[in-house]
């Protein structure tokens, strides 16, 4: 199934800049947390460890092959997440973990992975210049079906995480300007619905508050305030490492998760997070640009939808962080801690070292 | 799915990918400028900002729960105490702040210096507590200059009290303040640097019922540290209270009688397992230990020769000594190895296996059964029981009667105690088993050993007839509500229901022996059939005593008692040990009495 002229064309240095970005989320974990109890560095580089181990076997399936059995790994998945809803037990509030003896692991966010695939395998055999009503309805359906269990766990983040996946298809497969109305018309509908009905008041209140952080300091504007002065104090040079201690940052929950980029823009100030930003664009221009060296369109497609999906996420992160969008929950992909994340950004990097290395036909 | 699509057109698609790139480009760069904006430009703002707005938390320390006697006598509380930290980050200058700070709390400089750099690695806004148990006088003198030192802060704290000072030490057991490694090891996952954790005793067993829960404060404080608002507030609540077993009566008289002598006291109810009193001697006073900042004291207890930390009653390994013939007796009853009848001749002394074996009485027993055997505490009998039965018979029953394992009761670190074997002896000793360490086993002394209270445990199996009990301090039905388990099933690997005249047969001499003039006659009550055997046991062997000849009267013996009463439907067991007491019935035997006739008193 591989050899030495695959391993040839293994693109090292996206694995390179891919480990690069881990590290930096290691140190960065450990400033925020050595005086924590749990060693939570020590588990991220155990996960990185075991990421990259992943990656590698990962690889040894042809794409062909597994974007062929991307329905079956599809069904596997959604018979688990309904599964975790009904004997799942509730580990802060959400019913998204599966528990090991020494880990716990989200199935959700593997689940991303297949989606890809499967999205993939069905846009890759439209080859028309714009998608079809039926089309949009299938692979909607397809799409909205994991999304719908994992926001009944309830982890609308890790849902929301979901978008950029569908919205990558969309945008290579083309769509006519009726449908970008319908959806904008849909979402809406949804939106209110949702607003309405569904979302939950801490949920609400995020969302007004970004609008108008300083209505209520002290309530739920104060994340968005703290996050922003730490980042706006931490000036040119930034305060040095680990000594962020910009008092308010310990009081965001999930400094080394969810606001891990406040921590670097306030130790390590407008140079770190340049160098960080930096580091970053080189690994997702270079996921985007790996579409060009894609043999096939199924490849493309998978190419494209893992570069959106780590791209977003980090916008959607880094921008929260400084305000412009509301606390989602979203981790930064690669250097917030989590296992479960971080297995399934290396596998989805994985998928496209896999397109990049059997580009050539006649291996 | 068709492989050979090599030839399809894909400029669309790269088209499409191409755009994405380029929108992605430019958010990029719009990122930058956004970061530009706020670090940059809006710089002087959120310095400002982050200055005069700083948050500090507080923990609230939770109350500990109470521990009480088995009648709610408080045998552990909380006081309230003040204490004093340094906050780090709130310093303009660290060297300073030392000095001054110690100068105000009149503390060494160095002191002071080592303790706040004992903690590095924690983040500088956290408050490292520098002294406690502050009086009123320090607290108004550090209050009127608060001002000044924005890097000191006070706060009240509920700190643990132990009453009755040197009472029941042993078993409630000490606070320490938690060690970095604890920390670092997750072991005690509410527990931050500065807290207090039960180091030993209840106070470690049940730790995670009688902490509580912290509570804390979240409050805005500008930059000179003085209070400006509050965040959050979540009060601590309190640990659950204790019901011990102990009875404040009985666990007094036994402390006060053993006082002066190294030794330990147990008394508990062998129906139950419920422990009524432990007793060991020396002590200490945990007081003295709830506090962060005096380790030459602590020192200066841990390292004393009589060893006052160590629990003997769980922890101190004896020779169990004539103790142990209680055991050779069923042993060889349920062997059918004699019966109540089968006599043997004392003449002082005996020769077995070539060696000669002397009788405690010199002049001889004369003929012995097994009654007249334990009520006079015959050694001849008992070697030859011994001799007959053989090591490995002995080892099985001392098993079975629950020595050389732990007995499970609800404290930490217990000790196994040692049946030995011919197997345990080539592992261990890398040596044979000699015929003549049987004959030494089988009055209880040679490699045997064992913690007073599985002798206690031991004991109230006979006061049962056979029925094992598990002693436990903590209540039981309360234990249940804490859902702690018990940390031992009791089985025997006999059946015992169905031999309940073998222990009668037994029992009848250790009645004798106190009530007929036996070696336990010092014990005897008028009116409280007490039953009990006597042990006294060699600190050196025979062999060392041959050598040392005529001096053997100026070595003294550890002196055992071990008892229950009344004989029908027994309600309390007594187990005395006292180090180099002499002759159990001449010491501990008289010791035994007097708890006996307290129990009597306050329960019959």
């Amino acid at each position: 199934m591989i050899n030495r002229q695959l391993v040839r064309h293994i693109d090292w240095v996206l694995i390179g800049i891919l480990l690069l970005n881990s590290i930096i989320g290691v140190a960065f974990i450990y400033s925020c947390s050595h005086y924590l109890p749990g060693n939570y560095y020590l588990k991220q580089i155990f996960w990185i460890f075991i990421s990259l181990v992943a990656l590698f076997l990962f690889l040894f399936f042809d794409y062909h092959f597994l974007a062929d059995y991307s329905y079956l790994m599809y069904g596997l998945l959604i018979s688990t997440l309904c599964g975790i809803l009904v004997f799942g037990k509730l580990v802060a509030g959400t019913k998204s973990w599966i528990r090991f003896p020494f880990f716990q692991i989200q199935p959700s966010e593997i689940t991303k992975v297949v989606v890809i695939l499967v999205l993939a395998r069905y846009f890759s055999k439209r080859q028309k210049e714009l998608l079809s009503f039926t089309d949009l309805i299938i692979s909607g359906v397809l799409f909205l079906l994991p999304v719908f269990l994992i926001a009944l766990q309830p982890d609308l983040g890790t849902a929301l995480s979901f978008l950029p996946i569908y919205l990558g298809a969309l945008i290579l497969g083309g769509i006519n300007k009726k449908f970008i109305l319908f959806l904008l018309i849909f979402s809406m509908l949804f939106g209110f619905v949702g607003w309405k009905y569904f979302l939950k008041d801490y949920q609400r209140t995020r969302l007004t508050t970004l609008v108008s952080p300083n209505k209520d300091p002290l309530g739920a504007g104060y994340h968005i305030i703290q996050s922003k002065i730490a980042i706006g104090s931490g000036g040119v040079k930034g305060k040095g490492y680990k000594k962020g201690t910009q008092s308010q940052l310990r009081f965001l929950p999930a400094r080394h998760t969810d606001f891990i980029f406040s921590v670097i823009g306030e130790e390590f100030g407008f140079i770190g997070v340049i160098a960080v930003i930096l580091a970053y664009a080189l690994f997702v221009f270079r996921l985007f640009h790996s579409a060009f060296m894609s043999r096939d369109r199924v490849g493309i497609y998978i190419v494209f939808m893992v570069s959106m999906m780590i791209t977003c996420q980090f916008f959607i992160n880094v921008l929260m962080t400084i305000g412009f969008l509301p606390i989602a929950g979203i981790p930064l992909p690669l250097i917030s801690y989590g296992g479960s994340s971080l297995l399934a950004n290396y596998l989805a990097v994985s998928l496209v070292l896999n397109v990049k290395m059997r580009r050539f036909v006649n291996v | 799915m068709n492989h050979n699509s090599i030839y399809e057109d894909l400029t669309i698609v790269l088209k499409r990918v191409k755009n994405t790139q380029i929108l992605f480009k430019v958010l990029f760069v719009l990122l930058v400028v956004s970061f530009w904006k706020i670090q940059i430009l809006e710089y002087q703002k959120y310095w400002k900002k982050s200055e005069a707005n700083r948050m500090r938390e507080i923990m609230l320390s939770p109350q500990r729960g109470l521990i009480t006697d088995r009648n709610g006598v408080i045998i552990a509380k909380n006081i309230a105490c003040f204490k004093a930290s340094i906050i780090k980050e709130n310093s303009q200058d660290l060297d300073v702040s030392y000095e001054k700070i110690s100068y105000l709390l009149n503390l060494e400089e160095d002191v002071l210096r080592k303790r706040v750099e004992r903690f590095q690695s924690v983040p500088l806004f956290y408050p490292i507590v520098v002294k406690d148990n502050l009086t009123q006088e320090e607290i108004s003198r550090i209050e009127a200059r608060q001002l000044e030192f924005p890097e000191l802060m006070i706060e009240v704290e509920p700190k643990r009290f132990y009453p009755f000072n040197t009472f029941a030490a042993h078993i409630i057991g000490y606070l320490q303040e938690i060690s970095q490694e604890d920390i670092k090891n997750n072991k005690y996952s509410e527990k931050g640097i500065g807290d207090l954790i039960g180091k030993t005793g209840i106070e470690k067993q049940y730790e995670s019922i009688l902490v509580g829960k912290k509570g804390k404060v979240l409050e805005i404080v500008d930059s000179s540290g003085r209070k400006k608002g509050e965040l959050l507030r979540e009060e601590p609540v309190k640990g659950k209270d204790i019901r011990l077993s102990l009875d404040f009566d009985l666990q007094k008289k036994a402390e006060d009688l053993l006082d002066g002598r190294e030794g330990a006291i147990i008394v508990l109810n062998p129906k139950t397992g419920e422990i009524l009193a432990m007793v060991s001697y020396p002590s200490f006073d945990p007081n003295k230990f709830i506090n962060r900042f005096s380790p030459e004291e602590w020192q200066e207890i841990a390292s004393s020769p009589d060893f006052p930390l160590e629990n003997r009653v769980i922890r101190g390994l004896y020779s169990p000594g004539s103790i142990f013939k209680l055991a050779m007796a069923l042993a060889a009853l349920d062997l059918n190895e004699i019966t109540e009848k089968t006599s043997f001749i004392c003449n002082g002394s005996i020769l077995i296996y070539g060696h000669p074996f002397s009788c405690w009485y010199k002049p001889g027993h004369g003929p012995v059964n097994l009654t007249s055997a334990i009520q006079h505490s015959c050694n001849i009998y008992f070697y030859l029981l011994g001799k007959n039965l053989g090591i490995e018979n002995i080892a099985k029953y001392a098993k079975e009667f629950g020595f050389g394992t732990k007995t499970g009761i609800d404290l930490p670190e217990e000790k196994n105690g040692l049946v030995p074997d011919p197997r345990w002896k080539e592992e261990v000793k890398k040596a044979n088993w000699f015929p003549g360490e049987t004959i030494s086993v089988s009055i209880g002394q040679g490699p045997l050993l064992v913690t007073p209270l599985q002798t206690a445990d031991f004991t109230a199996l006979i006061a049962n007839r056979g029925k094992p009990v598990n002693p436990h301090l903590v209540i039981q039905e309360e234990k249940n509500e804490f859902k702690t388990p018990i940390t031992r099933e009791i089985q025997t690997k006999i059946d015992w229901s169905s031999k309940r005249k073998l222990f009668e047969k037994v029992i009848e001499g250790m009645w004798k022996s106190v009530n007929a003039g036996g070696t336990g006659r010092l014990a005897l009550i008028d009116g409280y059939d007490i039953c009990g055997k006597t042990g006294s046991t060699q600190i050196i062997s025979t062999s060392t005593i041959k050598k040392l000849g005529d001096q053997i009267i100026e070595i003294k013996t550890h002196s055992w008692f071990a008892g229950f009463a009344p004989k029908d439907n027994p309600k309390v067991v007594v187990t005395v040990l006292v180090e180099y007491g002499g002759m159990g019935g001449q010491t501990a035997a008289p010791i035994a009495r007097q708890l006996f006739t307290l129990f009597k008193e306050k329960y019959d």
